[in-house]
């Protein structure tokens, strides 16, 4: 894939550009500053971007602006958000758009290069990667409406809010793909969701039923 | 007419009041003035001479307080040292002087205001009547200043007079109680000088505690870091380090290694994430305090109706920290103690200082002696000279409210 990043720390940056070549994607551009990184999107049009949250000038969320308003100008295109802390409303903001193709990951993921480079394919194919500490904030902030899940189902419905796939979440619990629908139905069916087959689909309809919670 | 008639017996009935502590004022002095002359024998016996002369004072100041519906704050200060030193300080105070100043004035105005309040209105019937009896009376009767001793004056005289009382009553006594309670505000209240006095060492003791409550802050941060997130790193490099040694021997445990070091190597990152959270939340400085509340009133199991709308200009860092951790403990002391269905969050920014108020509908009877929550805002608050006022009935839910000075 043809990739941009945007992360100003020149060692994470290195470390990524040497982490995706490495995987055989192509780097196509890197920005240091928010300023830098619309246009960059914009020229090479890329099959993917790595964002960070914080850059420069203003080391606030110039990255999630940048990437709200790259959304804004090519819809659709995959972007994925990295950041030092994990934050329900960037979640959220980024999600506003739709959720086809977006990414919200701790930097620490990085680390887990496998589960990193995953995230960012699913991303790249129109899937979303929500990190677990986002969803878990989601689930722990919204006990009330989940009270009615089983904690088999509470946890079915955590892998999937990150964007995982069927066979994903049962090779995760342990348990066999026909067992993971069945759960995933009566979890639907518990809080009132239509049924969907794809992914960033059932995100969706997760995190909005979620924010519902927050706002009813 | 019944309004007049009101606010005379309104001021008679204060300037009576007033005698509950003109006439101890007026019988101490004698006492107060022996004491005087007595002073260079009696200078340890101070401290304990001045308890009476201030137990009157501020029975004056409670008094005069409620009239005129301003506080008036006691001035003495806590005095320290052998009794002959507590004796000489009580001396040099100013407090102790204008005390005195306002038991003479007190005592001899303040007895006959309420003697002449007391004597007026029986007085204006008496003077009525007189043409009735003044006849009879053996040596001639007294009116206005005139001796009654022929028809003509019994007939104009107690009239002149009736009505001389009926204006006193009406124009003066009301005034005379109030100028009454506003002397006593003059001499009794602490001056500038005492004030700020007070507030040097008011200053001097929360900075003390914020200077106590920044060094355990520090303290925490030092250890949360060293045995935490520094140790969790060394561990992590340790293993890497035995990983290389194995690298070609045991490839399998060596990649085991790696895969520990890498664990720790997480582990580190979210304590740090943990502990910078703790010194400064990112959302803040990302964000600014409306914006952090937002994110914060949106993780929140009840719902919170948020009006940031007021926070103006950004407040110092120091303050909007504080801020945003006070409403953290108040939202979390919320969801954990009251059982309230919902909450509502308010900061406005009002001149120099953030106000913010955090109210529930739930249980109440929150202790803020007793709630480690309360406290810990408390001791934030404090620190930047701050105030907290918490108010909660049983049964009728909490309102915190906090005082912050931006310090501009």
């Amino acid at each position: 894939m043809r990739i941009v990043i945007a992360e100003d720390n020149v060692l994470l940056r290195e470390g990524l550009v040497l982490l995706l070549t490495s995987d055989g994607h192509e780097v196509v551009a890197v920005a240091g500053s928010g300023p830098d990184v619309l246009p960059a999107l914009l020229e090479h049009r890329p099959d993917a971007a790595v964002l960070d949250v914080r850059l420069p000038p203003g080391f606030k969320d110039e990255g999630l602006r940048a990437a709200v308003a790259a959304r804004e100008r090519l819809p659709g295109l995959p972007l994925l958000v990295l950041s030092q802390y994990v934050e329900e409303t960037y979640a959220a903001e980024l999600l506003a758009g739709g959720a086809e193709g977006i990414g919200y990951l701790l930097k620490d993921r990085v680390s887990r290069v496998g589960e990193f480079l995953d995230a960012l394919s699913r991303v790249a194919a129109g899937g979303t990667a929500l990190d677990p500490e986002v969803v878990s904030q989601l689930m722990t902030a919204r006990q009330d409406p989940l009270s009615a899940l089983t904690p088999r189902e509470r946890e079915v419905l955590g892998l999937m809010a990150q964007g995982l796939d069927n066979g994903t979440i049962a090779e995760t619990l342990v348990i066999t793909e026909r067992s993971v629908s069945k759960h995933i139905g009566a979890v639907f069916a518990k809080l009132g969701l239509p049924h969907t087959d794809s992914g960033h689909r059932r995100v969706l309809a997760v995190l909005a039923y979620l924010n519902a919670g927050a706002r009813a | 007419m019944n309004a007049l008639l009101k606010s005379a017996a309104d001021g008679t009935v204060r300037l009576i009041a007033a005698l509950r502590t003109a006439l101890p004022a007026l019988f101490g002095l004698p006492v107060l003035l022996l004491f005087l002359v007595l002073l260079p024998l009696l200078l340890p016996w101070l401290p304990q001479a001045v308890r009476p002369l201030r137990a009157l004072a501020n029975a004056e100041r409670r008094r005069a307080g409620r009239l005129l519906d301003r506080e008036i704050l006691e001035p003495y200060r806590p005095v320290r040292g052998t009794s002959a030193r507590q004796g000489l300080a009580l001396l040099r105070s100013p407090a102790t002087w204008r005390d005195v100043a306002w038991m003479a004035a007190h005592g001899f105005t303040g007895t006959c205001a309420g003697v002449v309040a007391i004597g007026l209105w029986p007085g204006i019937p008496v003077s009525l009547s007189l043409p009735l009896w003044w006849w009879a009376a053996p040596e001639g009767s007294q009116s206005a200043f005139v001796t009654i001793d022929s028809w003509p004056k019994a007939l104009t005289m107690p009239f002149v007079q009736a009505a001389v009382y009926a204006f006193v009553l009406v124009w003066l006594v009301p005034r005379a109680a109030r100028r009454q309670a506003e002397l006593a505000r003059l001499l009794l209240r602490p001056t500038r000088s005492t004030s700020l006095t007070e507030r040097v060492e008011e200053l001097t003791e929360t900075r003390a505690g914020a200077l106590e409550a920044h060094g355990a802050e520090l303290r925490r941060i030092e250890r949360d870091l060293h045995d935490g997130t520094q140790a969790q790193l060394v561990a992590a490099a340790l293993r890497l380090g035995l990983a290389d040694r194995r690298f070609d021997t045991d490839p399998d445990a060596a990649r085991a290694l790696f895969l520990d070091a890498r664990e720790g190597v997480e582990e580190a990152l979210t304590q740090l994430r943990t502990v910078v959270r703790g010194i400064y939340p990112p959302i803040l400085s990302d964000r600014g305090l409306a914006g952090a509340l937002r994110a914060l009133a949106g993780g929140q199991p009840i719902p919170i109706e948020l009006d940031v709308s007021g926070t103006g200009a950004r407040a110092p860092a120091a303050v909007e920290a504080a801020a945003y951790f006070v409403v953290a403990e108040a939202l979390a002391n919320v969801a954990r103690h009251s059982g309230a269905r919902r909450a509502s969050v308010t900061v406005r920014r009002a001149e120099d200082r953030l106000a913010i108020s955090v109210r529930d509908d739930g249980k109440g009877g929150a202790d803020p002696s007793r709630g480690s929550g309360l406290a810990g805002i408390r001791r934030r608050v404090a620190a930047l000279d701050g105030a907290v006022r918490v108010h909660s009935p049983d049964g009728e839910g909490t309102t915190l409210d906090v005082d912050l000075p931006c310090g501009s």
